[in-house]
């Protein structure tokens, strides 16, 4: 199911780059305005399960590309304008976990899904202390603020949309994978 | 769900633009501001006067611009501007001068503790916002004012590789499909008795009920891809340099919107580091208005 080198950037990592863009961004558009509930001021985005996937399933130029465009889509359409620093830390959030797409030969084995949501969780907090540690710079705010009003509400929220959503859509893409042969 | 393009054809001068002369009039701005660190109340007006031509030049209407000038305000106002104000925190070391007038103290109720405001405290959080301002609005602009369909080429013109650029280009063109993919498997699955509104239950549940939304449209946009995969290498895609449709061409205004960007980062960066100029203070009749 998975044979293509790591960093190789062809025509599928193009499609499904772009492809991972539109749908985060779409996802994400839908949650900024109308977002789950949670503690504190965690939101949950349902769309960061899908980012982190798509790097899982088709590498980390993907997870990259889906992760940066994505995020600049969803701010865009809803209007917040672009925020580079955010947009880089979605990029990492899905090019960290495109890493182990090599060592991930079946989409249902339990050790397999537990290993990407790892990687996962390593992408969100790479990812996510990248965009609020440059905050720091872009929007003035100090080490605190940036720590515990920024990075832990993001770290929290995404993981756990991740830990959910994630088993479900690689067990789900396992079937649809082998229906289709490639 | 409606994902529609708040693009509209205007006849500003802020359209009238090359789209690589606005994103690089932006990162200019940015950078300004950034790199060498800038606090000076006199800049940080300059610039957001600046910024605030664009956003009012740029003439969009108010029913279109008020929604995400809410959320922006928020953020700025409330945490940036409130984090200044009684934190003092994110900025220089200066704004916590302890020698500062105190202007009045906020007691933690049922403690002795308190956080106390000081002149340069309020100062600084005025800066901050007009600071972030000054980024944003010139951002917030672009989706009402840059058509969707010219991304790719101006990425493409600025530098960026083929690849990348097509990446972006068919990331606007999928957009609308997937946003109509989710309205048509959200009304599918609400017609068999999926209450998306009514997301009972805790956290985990909550999340898990989102599954026969989000799982249908993911499946089936891997689907769409490999079709597309297949019809883009039938092209021959990648194998040479790719031509673009649409051509860009610099008017002279470009050159001289661009030249006023790189004048206004080398302005900033000389003042900061050749004069020292452009680090915090509080102005005298700031504080001579407040307390005398």
């Amino acid at each position: 199911m998975n044979n293509n080198s790591t960093w190789e950037f062809g025509t599928r990592q193009v499609v499904y780059g772009a492809i991972g863009a539109a749908l985060y961004g779409a996802l994400s558009w839908a949650t900024n305005f109308f977002p789950l509930p949670a503690a504190g001021n965690i939101t949950f985005r349902p769309a960061v399960a899908v980012l982190i996937f798509f790097g899982v399933a088709y590498g980390p130029i993907v997870g990259l590309l889906a992760g940066f465009i994505g995020n600049t889509l969803g701010d865009l359409i809803s209007g917040f304008g672009f925020y580079w620093n955010w947009s880089l830390g979605n990029g990492l959030m899905g090019m960290i976990p495109g890493l182990v797409m090599a060592s991930i030969t079946d989409f249902k084995a339990r050790s397999q899904i537990i290993k990407a949501v790892g990687w996962g969780a390593l992408g969100i907090a790479v990812g996510m202390l990248f965009a609020s540690l440059t905050e720091m710079f872009t929007g003035g705010i100090d080490l605190n603020t940036a720590l515990v009003g920024y990075f832990v509400p993001a770290f929290l929220g995404n993981f756990i949309v991740t830990a959910i959503l994630l088993p479900i859509l690689m067990i789900a893409f396992a079937g649809v994978a082998a229906r289709r042969g490639r | 769900m409606l994902v529609t393009w708040k693009y509209r054809p205007r006849n500003t001068f802020i359209q009238s633009l090359d789209p690589r002369t606005r994103f690089i009039l932006l990162a200019c701005t940015i950078f300004a501001l950034t790199i060498p660190d800038i606090w000076d109340y006199r800049i940080l007006v300059s610039l957001f006067l600046l910024s605030l031509t664009q956003f009012l030049l740029a003439r969009i209407e108010w029913k279109d611009i008020r929604r995400p000038l809410f959320f922006i305000s928020i953020l700025v106002f409330l945490i940036v501007g409130l984090n200044g104000l009684l934190s003092g925190r994110g900025g220089p070391s200066s704004v916590d001068d302890p020698n500062s007038p105190i202007l009045f103290q906020v007691l933690i109720p049922g403690t002795a503790w308190g956080v106390t405001v000081t002149i340069s405290k309020l100062w600084f959080a005025m800066n901050q916002v007009i600071r972030i301002l000054s980024m944003a609005l010139p951002a917030i602009l672009i989706p009402y004012s840059m058509d969707p369909n010219i991304y790719g080429t101006a990425f493409k013109r600025m530098g960026v590789s083929d690849k990348i650029s097509f990446t972006t280009d068919l990331a606007f063109r999928f957009l609308p499909t997937f946003a109509r993919d989710l309205t048509i498997t959200m009304d599918a699955q609400r017609a068999r008795g999926y209450e998306m509104d009514k997301l009972k239950g805790g956290v985990v549940a909550r999340i898990q009920r989102l599954a026969p939304l989000v799982i249908p449209v993911t499946m089936q946009s891997t689907v769409t891809g490999e079709e597309v995969i297949d019809a883009m290498d039938l092209r021959a895609f990648g194998t040479a340099p790719r031509t673009w449709l649409k051509e860009l061409h610099y008017a002279p205004r470009d050159y001289a919107v661009i030249g006023l960007g790189v004048a206004i980062f080398i302005t900033c960066c000389v003042l900061k580091w050749g004069f020292g100029i452009g680090g915090f203070f509080v102005p005298d009749f700031f504080t001579k208005v407040l307390v005398g």
